[in-house]
């Protein structure tokens, strides 16, 4: 009698649950948390499907020893949850970076964990190898795997608190309640998703969506690349998010289908879900931005910093880099010049990007023009190459442009898109990329 | 169980909005390991005396945002170094308050504390009633309480611990 209304319960849960209105967040963490549906504030323990990592000093060394010494993990119970990247310091340029990539390497090896390297930046190798399955849940300790949300995977960056899912099937957590991001409008020629990023940060503030996790929506984001969503998701933080989602599309499943790594059906919001609010944004009259120093908190629009005389530039990164940003800046430096004494670094994401990037003779156009072409890293972003000394400035697609990240304290970093990095290096100074770009009206 | 109050000297306001945390010991120097040498520059860029002058079990006070940017973590070892025992801000940014709570740091937000205290004056946390005293005014202002896993991690200490007591009940509680 027991058993048989046991069975009976559970399924008034489940025919529940079907009706209860739910976020793309709430159904992904009800599945890590093996209930049939969780609420916003609840606090649960999700099983990750996948625990990404790239080898970082401090980072990954330290929980491979933690793990060990601490846990007495010496073996994890389910390595192909794991996977492990080397894309900062590549290549080495000293003795000890090597060495830590010997031990990541090593500890990969010993416990069956792949480990790629000198295949890109790992957060669009994440992507390009299927564990960015739609409705996934994917931790990492890094916050900008977050873009992961482009493809519908519930992707969160929780720092040190990452080690909880070397040495624990499940990860306790807030289920996180959402924001929803209606953006209406269309984008305007050499306004890129970049731009709409920080347009959001400026209208509705750099810590308006704390805690929370931002769901993407409306016209802009349908009409928009897998590409400038995967940029769009992955600066989550700065808008103080856990993460950014979009609900998967023709686009996302067309992708996914023979890379996904997981079986999984993909998860849609429900039209009835309970949102924190709903935001809608026009984009209509978005005109390229930059981002001055010292944070990326300051959106401005670039028409406003025209003219400042800048140094270097920086085209890459896990937020720019792939194949609509090359294209654009081959497009804008195709047959022109960049400025005698200007240093543009062009850094293409992966090395998949790279070679059809090649293919479509892009990387021949920039090298022509004058760029210093780099195979996938990501040092140019913190400054472990192409340091600035005093008093220089950079414009660049970085993720982040406080003093002192691309070298000296007393340098400069102008954040914009990739085409105003383009148009930057011919001028150099600040340069509004429309111009050069055809179709766009002078 | 409920966590300790905390009672010290403010040691420094930051009533920045949006403050990047790696700029309390600077950029430059955020590959430092040293703890000491990390603490001999906290905040030296804007007072050469900092380091001198804070007391163990003092207080840092934050405006809204606090830890926005890439926090990493030698700032706030630094802080810790010096003695400073916790930090009582606007609002917190989500990234900084996650490390800086698995560090088991106490991380207290409480809006409106960026009106009512200056660099020296002694306040006090009290979990328990929620709130956050004047000592010197007598007057108090309402926290907000950390969840379930947050206070759990700080009781125990930061995230190894608290990770070693969780893992140890599920052990307990299996069939």
């Amino acid at each position: 009698m027991t058993f048989v209304s046991h069975n009976y319960f559970c399924q008034i849960v489940e025919i529940l649950a079907e009706r209860i209105p739910q976020t793309m967040t709430e159904k992904i963490l009800a599945r890590a948390s093996g209930q049939a549906f969780v609420r916003a504030g609840q606090e649960v323990e999700a099983r990750p499907d996948f625990v990404i990592s790239y080898d970082f000093p401090g980072y990954t060394d330290v929980f491979f020893r933690e793990a060990r010494e601490e846990f007495g993990v010496e073996k994890i119970d389910t390595p192909e949850r794991f996977v492990l990247f080397i894309d900062h310091m590549v290549p080495a340029a000293n003795p000890k970076e090597e060495e830590l990539h010997k031990i990541t390497r090593a500890w990969g090896a010993a416990q069956g964990v792949p480990v790629h390297e000198r295949r890109g930046i790992g957060h669009q190798v994440s992507a390009e190898l299927g564990y960015a399955t739609p409705g996934a849940f994917v931790v990492h300790f890094d916050g900008h795997v977050s873009q992961l949300g482009a493809f519908g995977t519930y992707a969160f960056g929780a720092r040190k608190g990452v080690l909880e899912a070397y040495v624990s099937p499940s990860m306790a957590m807030t289920v996180p309640a959402t924001v929803k991001i209606v953006i209406t409008g269309a984008l305007q020629p050499g306004v890129m998703a970049r731009d709409v990023f920080h347009h959001l940060v400026r209208v509705m503030g750099p810590s308006s969506c704390a805690f929370k996790v931002v769901e993407l929506a409306g016209p802009v984001i349908d009409a928009m690349s897998i590409e400038g969503r995967q940029t769009l998701c992955g600066q989550a933080m700065f808008l103080g998010a856990n993460t950014m989602l979009i609900a998967p599309d023709a686009r996302t499943l067309a992708y996914t289908k023979d890379r996904a790594k997981l079986d999984l059906a993909p998860v849609y919001p429900d039209a009835d879900a309970i949102y924190e609010r709903v935001v809608t944004v026009d984009v209509s009259d978005l005109e390229p931005i930059v981002v001055i120093p010292p944070s990326p908190a300051n959106t401005r629009n670039l028409r406003d910093h025209v003219g400042l005389e800048v140094h270097a530039g920086y085209l890459g990164s896990c937020a720019s880099g792939r194949l609509e940003d090359l294209r654009i800046a081959a497009e804008i430096l195709r047959g022109r010049q960049v400025k005698p004494g200007f240093q543009l670094h062009v850094v293409p994401t992966s090395q998949a990007i790279m070679a059809q990037a090649a293919r479509e003779g892009l990387l021949e156009s920039l090298v022509e023009a004058g760029a210093f072409l780099s195979s996938p890293t990501c040092d140019y972003c913190y400054g472990r190459i192409a340091t600035m000394a005093d008093k220089q400035r950079a414009v660049s697609t970085g993720t982040l442009n406080t003093p002192g990240r691309m070298g000296s304290v007393d340098s400069e970093i102008y954040i914009c898109n990739a085409a105003a990095v383009a148009a930057s290096a011919i001028e150099g100074h600040i340069a509004d990329p429309r111009p050069y770009l055809s179709g766009v009206r002078s | 169980m409920t966590l300790p109050n905390l009672r010290g000297r403010v040691a420094w306001v930051f009533d920045e909005e949006d403050y990047d945390i790696d700029l309390i010991i600077g950029v430059r120097n955020i590959k430092i390991t040293d703890v000491r040498e990390l603490a001999a520059l906290a905040m030296s860029d804007r007072d050469p005396n900092f380091a001198a002058s804070v007391q163990r079990g003092d207080l840092l006070v934050g405006g809204r945002n606090f830890g926005y940017g890439h926090p990493h973590y030698p700032a706030m070892r630094a802080m810790r170094h010096l003695g400073i025992t916790g930090v009582v801000a606007e609002s917190f940014s989500p990234g900084f308050f996650r490390g800086e709570i698995s560090m088991g740091l106490p991380l207290v937000t409480c809006p409106g504390i960026l009106t009512q205290v200056q660099r020296g004056d002694e306040i006090e946390v009290d979990w328990s009633n929620g709130c956050v005293r004047h000592l010197g005014r007598g007057s108090s202002l309402p926290l907000q309480q950390l969840n379930a896993a947050e206070r759990q991690t700080l009781e125990a200490g930061g995230l190894i611990p608290y990770l070693k007591q969780r893992l140890a009940r599920s052990a307990g509680a299996a069939p």
